[in-house]
């Protein structure tokens, strides 16, 4: 066991030793900043707190760097392979797995770790977190952000209406897709407006990523589909119905008409020359 | 298999067969280019599989169709639930009948004696594709609901990078399991296609649609045919 830990944990230590000395010194290239941007900043802020992730700032005095680069290859796995510590991270995240990061590998993380060294040292990180305004939500903001999820209203960027992949328990008939999660509780689940609107802001889902990479929300859209996600959660709801089994159900009876029709508009095919033959014999 | 082999090599793998070899086939064996109906060796059971299936599968393929060519458009119409509601309904109606149509077609071939004596390997294994792909079909759209609009959004831009020579899995990478099988075992019949009797599908005369059955009366003396001499 111990062999097989070390020789695959070898390579990623390899690389931190060739990777750590270059860029401990150098300032984080634009690169490593956007990438953090797109894919990190949603759910982590260094030193403005917890959203979805914890807050980063201090992370290299909590684990040290190979546990962090062996954990942003692998997330899944780390955690479930981890102990007490790793855990306790889920726990907090109410079990929801950081999602893999595409592109990411040794050297990539080493270049993440360093930003993150050099950013929790600021006074104030540009990573402090998305400022989400932070006035009062109104009806208006609850409608507008319905009629964004539903797709009445399209979204600036041009980027596709939630209810696409989503549902959520007030959209009344069959509801919305399910691809993607339930967002009838998705307010308390992202424990409200500040991490809810980091999310949205650049939403980090692998399914959700490529989309909205060259589509973003925009902030008074984000707002108002917090809002309308903070009325959802406030029906109490966790969840809405599955339509799947009526929706089944009428697929099938359109099915069933669609024979009878079929065979309305033929009854007079050809269905043999001996049958017609012995009926016209019997009739006469 | 990862994700780079089924989303960006088998496609152009399965169009680069389909466009050279039905073209090859046009050229060198133009009369092969049939349905070789069947519909003279039994015709009743034949009614109750061609015809849902063949009206099935034009409007399914018709909303794919759609969906790639006119994806904003579509999410338009999807964006007030009671049309989504009876947009889907509607496909789905169309491939249950697919599907009913299918299962009689198969069912067809093993039960009757003079249509299995003239069913090849190849139609067999046509068969089984065509069942992968409409079940998967249809599970897809009962589990992983609305498709009509996810298509629009992420099957939609992977297509289109397809078609331009970069393409980008990232769109259809994290779909679910179901929804995966149906695109790999779409481009895998469409490979396969061009060595099947599917390519009557190219040649159809479109009046096909509309005109009234044939009666096909033989044109010989039977007492002749029969004697020995």
């Amino acid at each position: 066991m111990r062999l097989i830990h070390l020789s695959s944990v070898f390579p990623l230590l390899l690389a931190s030793v060739f990777v750590a000395p270059v860029f401990a010194q150098d300032p984080p290239s634009e690169e490593t900043i956007n990438f953090f941007a797109r894919n990190c900043a949603s759910c982590h802020t260094i030193g403005g707190g917890r959203l979805t992730g914890p807050d980063l700032a201090g992370l290299t005095e909590r684990r040290d760097s190979d546990w962090i680069t062996q954990f942003l290859i692998d997330p899944k796995g780390t955690i479930d392979a981890g102990g007490e510590y790793e855990q306790r991270i889920l726990a907090e995240s109410r079990g929801v797995y950081m999602p893999p990061v595409p592109g990411m590998n040794a050297a990539l993380a080493g270049k993440l770790i360093a930003l993150i060294e050099q950013e929790e040292q600021k006074e104030k990180s540009q990573f402090a977190g998305v400022q989400v305004s932070d006035r009062p939500l109104t009806a208006a903001d609850v409608k507008k952000g319905r009629e964004l999820f539903l797709g009445a209203l399209d979204f600036e960027s041009g980027a596709p209406a939630c209810v696409s992949c989503h549902t959520s328990a007030s959209i009344g008939g069959f509801g919305g897709g399910n691809l993607g999660p339930d967002l009838t509780a998705v307010y308390s689940r992202l424990e409200g407006r500040t991490a809810l609107g980091a999310w949205l802001s650049s939403p980090p889902s692998e399914t959700m990523k490529p989309l909205f990479a060259d589509h973003p929300i925009e902030s008074d859209e984000v707002l108002a589909l917090v809002a309308f996600f903070g009325d959802e959660a406030a029906s109490g709801l966790e969840q809405s119905e599955s339509q799947s089994l009526p929706f089944l159900l009428m697929g099938l009876g359109l099915a069933a008409t669609l024979l009878v029709i079929f065979d309305l508009v033929w009854r007079n095919r050809f269905r043999g020359v001996r049958r017609s033959l012995i009926q016209e014999a019997r009739n006469a | 298999m990862n994700d780079f082999f089924l989303f960006a090599v088998l496609p152009y793998v399965s169009l680069v067969l389909f466009f050279i070899v039905t073209i090859r086939r046009y050229i060198s064996t133009a009369f092969s280019y049939s349905s070789l109906s069947s519909q003279f060796l039994e015709n009743r059971q034949h009614f109750w599989g061609s015809v849902p299936f063949h009206y099935g599968i034009l409007v399914v393929l018709g909303g794919h169709l759609g969906a790639f060519l006119i994806p904003r458009s579509l999410l338009w119409w999807n964006s007030v639930p009671v049309r989504l509601v009876a947009l889907e309904v509607t496909g789905m109606g169309f491939a249950v009948i697919t599907l009913v149509g299918l299962v009689m077609i198969i069912i067809r071939r093993f039960a009757n004696n003079k249509v299995r004596v003239v069913t090849t390997i190849s139609d067999w294994i046509i068969y089984a594709l065509l069942l992968v792909q409409v079940a998967s079909g249809l599970m897809v759209a009962v589990y992983h609901g609305w498709g009509s609009s996810w298509f629009a959004t992420n099957m939609t831009p992977w297509l289109r990078s397809l078609l331009f020579f970069s393409p980008d899995v990232s769109f259809v990478a994290p779909l679910p399991f179901l929804a995966k099988l149906h695109i790999v075992n779409a481009f895998l019949l469409i490979g396969f296609f061009p060595f099947t009797r599917l390519v009557h599908v190219l040649v159809v005369p479109n009046h096909y649609l509309w005109r009234r059955t044939q009666l096909v009366r033989w044109n010989w003396d039977r007492k002749t045919i029969r004697s020995p001499d």
